[in-house]
């Protein structure tokens, strides 16, 4: 062979492997409105940048006829890029070779991807549409899946791990993505343990997979999915927007822009939207765009737990993770699905070094038996742990209520506040007038002639004492009350001059986190 | 004295329990049934008697939280915009809105104004 066959030998490999699963089998993702494997890499990064690895790597199945089975790239492609010249690393399971099955080979891939990145500190990003492990290769798949998910484990807050589910991810596949930080699904994928034909074998129950694990049901009842996409260009729109607001490791910061927007602007809008009646509720979302530098706000898993609000601004150009209660859901309330989105998110933002800003306006905890039998008590504490254990600069906003034990979880002084800014219509207390005013008042109210008219005189009474900024702020665990229109300024301010912060934690290996 | 009832709603049964505790209470389901219509009796039905739970129907609407009936203000038949405000119930110290969760006829008022409410109790049906 001389060097002209080997070249020509080269290119007929090449094109073998970039054609995956052949030209009929192209066509039928295509028709159901699915892009391929490498379609998807090209319009996820920027024009030309791919560098393809493995292209050439085979499976070493001998059971059931795989001695003969090929597998071009052994059904998924993997390397590196970049999104907006910034390095990421990727693999994309190719549907059309053996269902995009995962055996031996194929984890292997994904793992060497997944360790030169973890080297260099480079996001990941892994496009799931496979059909789950490759049964052929028993426990040699299953081992692959092992491989993955430690390496998840071992990667978690060192580099930024993003999951896109394209197709079906059954079974143990769903675990990878389940690890990584963020899970964006399309239309018409699907995630789940067991499938509709497991759960009607076992306990009789009738289910679509689209309803059992549909990217509807995950962004919205679950919470397993962070963001979901009616079709595949709208969710590489999507990953490429949350791209630009983190970083690229656990040591770089986010990128900082031009901010387009003066920091002293004056927020007048902002003086309308608490209502005189603390009854009322309002639009929180209105409140946190309108602090945003040009009105921007990526919100994330905004269809599920609506009572709590999470996502990214950015101030002066500096990406901020902003929690906030939403009056206008479930009146603000806190409980179990809103403390664990919220958790985990702050948990995102402190392993990258994201500033939190938490804009506070919420009644309590939600009471009910569903929500104590469920384990508020547990879930409730990650919000407190999370923000404690975060040392990134964290900025409070009290808009309205702020009472007891909800007061603490979102990020009161206590829990390591840097600034804690409060608006005039701030109340913070307790508890509620009604709730305090009656425990403390007990004996005068029982005694006197009208108790109700009693009652009504002692909840004014504490309401004029207590349902204000100035008792925390007497106590300086309100270090300003700003005007709603001028809070724009001290924000960037306060966070300006806390870009610096250092503080330090107990040496040890980790903490327990209440799970 | 407790009567129980079966009331249908868009077809489906639910047994519903009313207990008679003075004349006053007597009185409201006679006074609402002399002003049934013939075009909306369902929800006039459903409406006299104790909350149901939801059954988890997707044209269902059930209470996110327990509260009470603050204001109701549409009527069933009537047409409504997704994001339309049908009533509000009074929770947690909030006004919280009930809104329309897509465009559709209001077929049944589950509720009446005044009504308390537990998480899960059907609200209204499209």
């Amino acid at each position: 062979m001389n060097k002209e066959q080997k070249s020509e030998k080269l290119a007929a490999l090449r094109l073998e492997a970039e054609a995956g699963g052949g030209k009929a089998r192209v066509e039928k993702q295509h028709a159901a409105g699915k892009l391929t494997a490498r379609e998807r890499i090209n319009l996820l990064l920027d024009e030309g940048s791919f560098i393809e690895l493995d292209k050439f790597v085979t499976h070493r199945g001998t059971e059931f006829g795989m001695q003969k089975t090929k597998a071009p790239g052994e059904g998924v492609v993997t390397g590196y890029g970049s999104i907006d010249g910034r390095l990421v690393y990727v693999f994309s399971q190719d549907f059309t070779v053996l269902g995009g099955s995962l055996g031996e080979m194929h984890a292997a891939k994904i793992c060497k991807v997944m360790d030169l990145a973890l080297k260099v500190g480079a996001p990941v990003i892994g496009i799931n549409d496979s059909g789950g492990a490759r049964i052929q290769e028993g426990i040699d798949a299953l081992n692959g899946y092992g491989e993955i998910f430690r390496r998840n484990t071992l990667a978690s807050g060192v580099i930024p791990q993003i999951s896109v589910i394209m197709g079906p991810c059954a079974g143990g596949a769903v675990y990878s993505p389940a690890l990584t930080d963020f899970i964006f699904m399309v239309d018409k994928s699907q995630m789940f343990i067991t499938g509709p034909q497991v759960i009607k074998a076992v306990t009789g129950e009738s289910v679509t997979a689209d309803e059992l694990g549909g990217a509807s049901v995950h962004n919205t009842i679950s919470g397993n999915a962070h963001f979901y996409a009616a079709d595949e260009h709208e969710c590489i729109a999507q990953i490429k927007q949350l791209f630009s607001y983190i970083p690229s490791n656990n040591l770089d910061g986010a990128e900082i822009v031009e901010a387009g927007d003066p920091a002293d602007r004056l927020c007048l809008e902002l003086d309308e939207i608490v209502n005189d009646d603390s009854n009322k509720p309002y639009d929180m979302s209105e409140i946190v765009r309108g602090l945003a530098d040009n009105g921007q706000f990526m919100e994330i898993q905004s269809n599920f737990a609506k009572n709590i609000i999470i996502g990214y601004i950015r101030l002066n150009g500096i990406p901020v993770g902003v929690i906030a209660n939403q009056p206008k859901r479930m009146a603000g309330c806190l409980d179990i699905d809103a403390s664990d989105k919220a958790s985990r998110f702050i948990r995102f933002c402190d392993c990258f070094g994201i500033p939190i800003l938490t804009c506070v306006d919420t009644p309590g905890y939600l009471p009910g038996v569903s929500q104590e039998h469920g384990g508020i008590i547990r879930h409730g504490a990650k919000l407190l742990y999370a923000y404690s254990e975060a040392s990134v600069p964290k900025l409070t906003l009290i808009t309205r209520k702020a009472y007891g034990g909800a007061y603490l979880a979102m990020c009161g002084k206590a829990m390591g506040a840097d600034t804690v800014l409060a608006w005039p219509t701030a109340e913070i207390a307790v508890m509620g007038a009604q709730g305090a005013a009656s425990i403390v008042f007990r004996k005068e109210i029982d005694q006197a002639d009208d108790p109700v008219a009693m009652k009504n005189e002692k909840i004014a009474e504490y309401e004029e004492k207590f349902s204000n900024p100035y008792c925390a702020a007497a106590r300086g665990l309100v270090d300003v009350v700003v005007e709603p229109h001028e809070t724009r300024y001290y924000l960037i301010k306060s966070l300006d001059s806390l870009l610096s912060k250092k503080e330090s934690r107990p040496g040890k290996k980790h903490g327990n986190l209440p799970l | 004295m407790i009567k129980k009832f079966v009331v249908t709603v868009n077809g489906e049964k639910y047994e519903v329990e009313v207990e008679q505790i003075g004349e006053a209470a007597a009185s409201i389901p006679a006074t609402v049934a002399s002003g049934i219509k013939a075009e909306a009796p369902v929800a006039v039905t459903a409406s006299a008697a104790a909350p149901v739970k939801a059954s988890g129907g997707e044209n269902e609407v059930a209470s996110p939280l327990p509260g009470v009936i603050l204001r109701i203000n549409v009527a069933a038949g009537q047409a409504v915009k997704a994001g339309e405000v049908i009533m509000i119930l009074e929770a947690m110290k909030m006004e919280n809105d009930i809104v329309a969760p897509k465009d559709g006829v209001i077929s049944a008022i589950n509720v009446q104004k005044g009504a308390a409410v537990q998480t899960g109790d059907l609200l209204f049906t499209m």
